[in-house]
């Protein structure tokens, strides 16, 4: 990322505005910006110890500039005159030696230069050292010079700074008079400089290019690439588009069924005894999960850019059946990718989609499982990539998908919030959601994720248990890898091959997890947690007498874990649980592993 | 001097062959790549098997699964070709995933790659966009990194990579994955005609080159040919013997 150097600081109050920036500029030669080494190293106190303290200076003599490094002390020095090559190579420190640029000329001379960086300011007028004038960025256009020592000057502002950085591609920014009112520093200005500098290129770096952290990307074969960037331009200009946001929100609300309740569990919390419990009933949702809330944003997006067939994949069934029921509703071509191990375990789900009209193709490759039916779904996808949407179901594969889906989930954590705020007057201060490629999770965690009070628990499928080689739990025992378009983490071997995951839930059972998932557990953001497939029946067991629900083998999880969350909770606190999808598809399986239940 | 920038100043049509490594066991890999260098072929691109092949279609998945099976991985081939005493007269290419490359470490994997005397390397899931993820590396030690174009590639994006193309490019003359198709459209050749125009490099069609009649409709608008699913299935078959009059149709001198 571009680093910002604030020049020309003679004020405390400036000295704190700038804390953010990487370098600070002290100028020792003639200026209204002068400061005395004293002055200087009287401000040097207050700068961080990591950021960078340059001295600037006119034609100094070798004895001045080493009285001054050692005096404030300077990390780095700034030569704006005629010093000759063999004045920069005595100064002990790194050097930054300025250019003024008029011409292509001027470019040469720069690139000659012995020092460690160079500076490219406009031409000053009263005093040496800039003046403020923007120069003509395009001089540098084809110079060939290492933008990895390139600092550019010149009548950088908030305004401009960003379309210097996008055009020089330079190692540091430098500002003065650019974050100054009536030539006197400005505070405010400072740190917005900063903030275009910093954050903005962070924000676009997620958004362009699709990574969060390193996690994310676009690792598809070329062939896939404009299926890829098309849908990135298609989806970024729907985003924005109010008609679009209001056509989505209509079948929500009136073919879904949102908003749904935030039901107070009140016999679960009795039965705890730890915080107030609240269930985000995604059960409700017609087709029975959160599944729907992205396989309507994606149909209707994919009929805005003239596609009228739909490929998708699906674990559990719930999403295959989301993506039937859209399907059948928009009256588009639809074909399902399903594992023949899951057709096996979701036979109801199966017979619904193709009563809902799709074709579903049973993959008999590999774990026939989830993670296969996603490779089918992609080849499937290349092979028909000009009239077909790949509606990929979880927040995964290549960018756009992850940011997408968590987007049209998000309504989930938006209804959720609130709703609490109505009903308690505050936020949680624990949310918990399953996590198998991360999708209602991330629509849930997502509008909380700066709200920094409130605690983020993904819950894994450890199946058979985290040791054991039967588990999917990604971000417990994963390693980073590239799978199915994304950088992420990985159930993997040492060579490299996806090893196949484990849960008694179709839902859960992927090796891989979203690229931001993985992101949020690097920093730190959310915790994840992994709970076994006897925990989970034995949450389903406890849910449904407690509060009526049959939950789906995927909520479960998140459900097994709150039980044990709620303990190191007081009754003070708001405990908020996802409750993903209903129990209906799961019937089979319960009725076999809970034979006995009495 | 880098092989492929040998074969470029040959000027004869290119054959470039692929294979599974490890199909049929890893101890077939060396006998595989001496029938097909006597055979006449011009360079080959020796295939990784992956768990996830999403580029690929069934008959090289099913290769891949085949190796797997084997215990084969990444670095037992490459210490194969390292072990190699005979003479290696053409190009070597490795073909991978990127997930098996960055799980070897990806500088690791172009030192063993020098090592081994391979000339390039074709990775289909590291799209153009990403490729300095590798490319630092194997410019160190003089590999190609082969781009990949595709008739869904825009124009500006053909611009792009091929602006930076080195050693050969990959031209997909299918939109969908590995495999033979029996029908080759005049939208292929215009698009051959036009990679061909703008490409410093030499250009090779492949995904789907399976005959003669193949060959023949696009000679004039190809440098080279690759074929994989073929080859790979005569190996399998034990009828590779088959393959060699398609080898002969391609690098034989032909009277324009």
């Amino acid at each position: 990322m571009t680093k910002v150097k604030i020049c020309g600081l003679k004020e405390e109050q400036h000295v704190q505005a700038a804390k953010r920036a990487d370098a600070i500029g002290f100028v020792f030669a003639p200026s209204k910006r002068q400061v005395t080494i004293e002055q200087a190293a009287q401000l040097a106190k207050h700068i961080p110890a990591d950021t960078d303290k340059i001295g600037v200076f006119v034609n100094a003599s070798l004895e001045e500039i080493e009285d001054t490094i050692a005096g404030v002390p300077l990390t780095m020095v700034q030569l704006h005159g005629d010093e000759p090559d063999e004045l920069v190579e005595a100064i002990r420190v790194p050097v930054i030696q300025a250019f003024s640029i008029r011409t292509k000329e001027d470019v040469d001379q720069l690139k000659k230069s012995r020092a460690d960086y160079v500076l490219v300011d406009a031409p000053g007028t009263d005093y040496r050292g800039g003046s403020g004038n923007v120069f003509d960025w395009t001089l540098l256009d084809g110079a060939d010079i290492d933008s990895s020592r390139l600092i550019v000057a010149g009548g950088l502002n908030p305004e401009n700074v960003h379309a210097a950085i996008g055009q020089t591609a330079p190692y540091m920014v430098d500002v003065s008079s650019g974050v100054e009112t009536e030539g006197r520093k400005d505070s405010s200005k400072i740190q917005e400089f900063i903030k275009q500098v910093k954050d903005d290129s962070m924000e676009q770096t997620i958004e362009k290019t699709g990574f969060f952290g390193k996690y994310g990307g676009q690792f598809v074969p070329e062939t896939l690439m404009k299926a890829v960037k098309e849908l990135e331009d298609a989806y970024n200009e729907v985003k924005e588009d109010p008609e679009f946001q209001k056509e989505y929100h209509h079948y929500l609300s009136e073919y879904v069924g949102r908003e749904q309740p935030l039901t107070f569990a009140k016999r679960m919390t009795e039965a705890l005894g730890g915080p107030k419990i609240y269930l985000k009933r995604e059960d409700l949702n017609h087709t029975g999960a959160h599944k729907v809330n992205n396989a309507i944003g994606q149909a209707l997006l994919a009929m805005r850019m003239g596609k009228r067939k739909i490929v998708a994949e699906t674990g559990a069934g719930q999403h295959g059946v989301a993506t039937a029921t859209i399907c059948a509703l928009f009256d588009l071509e639809c074909v399902i990718f399903m594992g023949e191990e899951d057709i096996k375990r979701q036979q109801l789900n199966v017979f619904r989609m193709k009563l809902l009209g799709a074709r579903v193709e049973s993959v008999t490759k590999g774990s026939a499982t989830l993670k296969d039916a996603v490779n089918e779904a992609l080849r499937y996808w290349v092979a028909n990539v000009e009239d077909t949407h790949y509606l990929i179901g979880s927040a995964l594969g290549p960018h756009p998908f992850p940011t997408m889906v968590r987007d049209f989930q998000s309504v989930i954590g938006e209804e959720t919030k609130r709703q609490i705020l109505d009903k308690e007057g505050r936020l949680p201060d624990a949310i918990l959601a399953c996590v198998g490629g991360g999708s209602n999770a991330i629509g849930m965690f997502y509008p909380f994720i700066q709200d920094k009070d409130v605690q983020l628990i993904g819950v894994e499928a450890a199946g058979e248990g985290v040791d054991t080689e039967k588990h999917a739990a990604t971000l417990t025992k994963g390693t980073e890898g590239v799978l199915h378009g994304a950088l992420m983490k990985l159930l993997q071997d040492d060579a490299g091959q996806v090893q196949e995951a484990h849960s008694i839930s179709a839902g859960l059972d992927y090796p891989g997890i979203g690229p931001e998932h993985a992101h949020l557990a690097d920093i730190g953001r959310v915790e994840y947690r992994a709970i076994t497939d006897e925990e989970a029946l034995a949450a389903v067991i406890s849910m449904s007498r407690l509060e009526g629900i049959i939950p789906a083998l995927e909520s479960a999880h998140a459900i097994a874990e709150a039980e044990k969350q709620a303990k190191a909770m007081t009754a003070d606190q708001i405990m908020v649980i996802c409750v993903s999808g209903r129990g209906d598809k799961d019937m089979a399986t319960y009725a076999e592993k809970l034979e006995g239940l009495s | 001097m880098n092989r492929l920038e040998q074969l470029k100043s040959s000027g004869n049509k290119a054959f470039v062959a692929y294979i599974m490594a490890g199909d049929g066991g890893l101890g077939r890999l060396k006998e595989q790549v001496q029938y097909l260098q006597k055979a006449g072929v011009t360079a080959i691109e020796i295939g990784i098997p992956f768990s996830d092949p999403v580029a690929d279609g069934p008959t090289i998945e099913a290769a891949g699964n085949r190796a797997l099976k084997q215990g084969v991985t990444l670095q037992k081939v490459l210490e194969e070709l390292q072990s190699w005493t005979f003479q290696v007269e053409i190009p070597l290419l490795v073909m991978t995933y990127l997930n098996p490359v960055l799980r070897f470490g990806v500088e690791r994997f172009a030192t063993e790659c020098g090592k081994a005397g391979v000339s390039g390397v074709i990775i289909p899931d590291l799209p153009f966009e990403h490729k300095q993820l590798v490319q630092p590396y194997v410019d160190k030690e003089g590999i190609k990194l082969i781009q990949l174009v595709t008739l869904t590639t825009t124009d500006v994006r053909l611009n792009d990579i091929l602006g930076e193309a080195e050693g050969f490019v990959y031209a997909v003359t299918v939109k969908g994955i590995t495999g033979s198709r029996d029908e080759m459209s005049e939208e292929v050749k215009a698009f051959m005609r036009k990679v061909r125009e703008k490409s410093p490099v030499p250009v090779y069609a492949g995904f789907g080159i399976s005959k003669s009649s193949h060959v023949d409709l696009l000679r004039d608008d190809v440098d080279g040919f690759i074929v994989g699913s073929a080859i790979v299935e005569a190996f399998n078959d034990n009828r590779i013997e088959e393959i060699e009059p398609l080898i002969h149709a391609v690098t034989a001198a032909h009277s324009v």
